[in-house]
């Protein structure tokens, strides 16, 4: 418990220190928990989740950096690896692949590489997973790019 | 009373030091104290000026170039008394301190120089003798220095003396310092005026005697009256160890870098709890691939699925920690390895 405390103030104070280091992770803890966490991510180019902005949700366990944090998508994403309504991400690192030198930045990071290579073979969205793994690859971007104006999207008026 | 003192202190003039000095010592001194010194100034005043003036010579001749008067002191008496009771409550501040250091190349002096004297002087000589004896061999130039100038009643000494006892005391009211600030701060007036005396050669002797010896030594040989040991040949060992070529993750250099205590200046954080890493953490490295962490971590860690978290590796492996050649290696890999026996079991 505090030594899991001790490491979130030094990445808290780490995210502030490199505010601007990662123009693509925004990453804010709770005013009142530091065992919880809200990130603000930017859809990586060149994908159909480009131009949206997704919110993902941090908590942190008790024997955290030991134990990975829970992760989930706040925001709407058509992705393979996301379930479409919980938000949770199927992701090795958030899993088994945990290593406790990972940080929250770095699982933000972890998170935009998957939504630039999703793994069709361990879909948690099957309608995605399905349209990727028969070839439909322009269906998927299609859809997966209409949620994210949809719910990424700033919305305009 | 306290700034003039201090200011008074490493320059050996008469006039300031003197008086505040012996108010404050009368002050300070216990009423032990002044029966010795009364007996002892009766010895002196009946016998103690003529022997103690061939004593001196003798001596003098023996040790070292002579750097002061010697007629100047045999004729002042009152003089003598006085820095006889001064050199008196020296020693025995000296021996109530109990980290006074004392050398053993000036012991013999000590020795000599009571035997040449009555039995008043010898009462000091043994005194300052059982503190000699009773600590251990560093830099013991000024309980040395003192016994001699009480024999030679020389009286720039004396006020070099003064000038370091007040300084010492100086310092301890300010600062309440430990011992070992003490002793230094009193030791370093001694060696930098006293050049000529062969106690100053007996404590550079001591110096490095004491500095590389003993580990029980070491913290208070590298805190040793000269805090800044610019010139030093310690120097060097030292201040490596506070840069922070030493932080990185190599092992091996850090073994070889400098004493025990070296390791002590590094603390970084372990990266997973980010506790500082402590002797014993510095010097464990559990995995291969270099990736340190506190032995903590590193047992919470094998309690889970005992893989690096640099590699990812299993943790089951664990040749690198038998090059960590030190006590603390030697112990956490001993630990490590049961631990990862239970959890194997």
């Amino acid at each position: 418990m505090q030594a899991s405390r001790a490491r979130l103030f030094k990445e808290y104070k780490e995210v502030q220190r490199e505010k601007t280091a990662d123009p693509d992770i925004q990453l804010v803890c709770d005013d009142s928990n530091i065992f919880k966490w809200t990130a603000l991510i930017k859809g990586p180019s060149e994908t159909p989740f480009e131009g949206g902005i997704f919110q993902l949700a941090f908590s942190v366990p008790e024997h955290y950096p030991l134990q990975p944090p829970q992760v989930r998508f706040l925001t709407k994403i058509f992705h393979p690896n996301v379930h479409f309504k919980t938000g949770e991400i199927c992701l090795d690192i958030l899993k088994t692949a945990w290593s406790p030198a990972w940080t929250l930045q770095s699982v933000c990071r972890a998170i935009i590489a998957l939504m630039a290579h999703p793994e069709p073979d361990s879909p948690l969205n099957c309608d995605s997973g399905n349209l990727l793994r028969s070839g439909d690859v322009k269906g998927y971007q299609s859809m997966a790019r209409m949620y994210t104006r949809l719910a990424a999207m700033p919305k305009k008026g | 009373m306290v700034s003039d003192s201090i200011s008074a202190a490493p320059i050996p003039s008469a006039a300031n030091t003197k008086n505040p000095g012996k108010k404050k010592r009368t002050n300070r001194s216990a009423k032990l104290k002044q029966y010795k010194i009364d007996a002892r100034r009766e010895q002196w005043l009946s016998q103690g000026a003529a022997k103690n003036k061939g004593c001196k010579d003798g001596v003098e001749d023996d040790i070292h170039l002579p750097s002061s008067p010697m007629g100047k002191r045999g004729k002042q008496e009152l003089e003598k008394v006085e820095t006889r009771r001064r050199g008196e409550e020296d020693v025995i501040h000296q021996d109530s301190d109990s980290e006074s250091p004392s050398n053993s190349p000036i012991s013999p002096n000590c020795s000599v120089l009571c035997g040449g004297t009555d039995s008043g002087t010898n009462f000091t000589g043994s005194s300052s003798g059982g503190s000699s004896s009773s600590s251990s061999s560093s830099g013991g130039c000024f309980s040395g220095n003192v016994t001699e100038e009480e024999e030679d009643n020389n009286d720039e000494e004396v006020e070099e003396d003064d000038g370091c006892l007040d300084d010492w005391e100086a310092v301890a009211d300010a600062l309440a310092a430990d011992d070992k600030h003490k002793t230094s701060s009193h030791d370093e007036p001694v060696v930098e005026t006293d050049l000529s005396r062969e106690l100053t050669h007996g404590s550079s002797l001591g110096y490095p005697n004491s500095n590389p010896g003993s580990a029980g030594m070491v913290p208070w040989g590298s805190g040793n009256g000269r805090a800044w040991r610019v010139d030093d040949a310690l120097r060097p060992q030292t201040l490596p160890n506070l840069s922070k070529q030493y932080s990185m993750p190599n092992p091996d250099r850090r073994f070889g870098g400098g004493g025990p205590w070296s390791r002590l200046s590094v603390p970084s954080p372990c990266p997973i709890c980010c506790e500082d890493l402590d002797l014993t953490d510095t010097s464990f490295l559990p995995c291969n691939c270099g990736f340190r962490l506190c032995l903590f971590c590193h047992k919470r860690i094998l309690e889970q699925d005992a893989r690096c978290p640099g590699c990812r590796k299993q943790y089951e492996c664990e040749p690198v920690e038998t090059e960590a050649s030190v006590h603390g290696g030697s112990l956490t890999l001993r630990l490590a390895r049961s631990v990862s026996m239970i959890e194997r079991s």
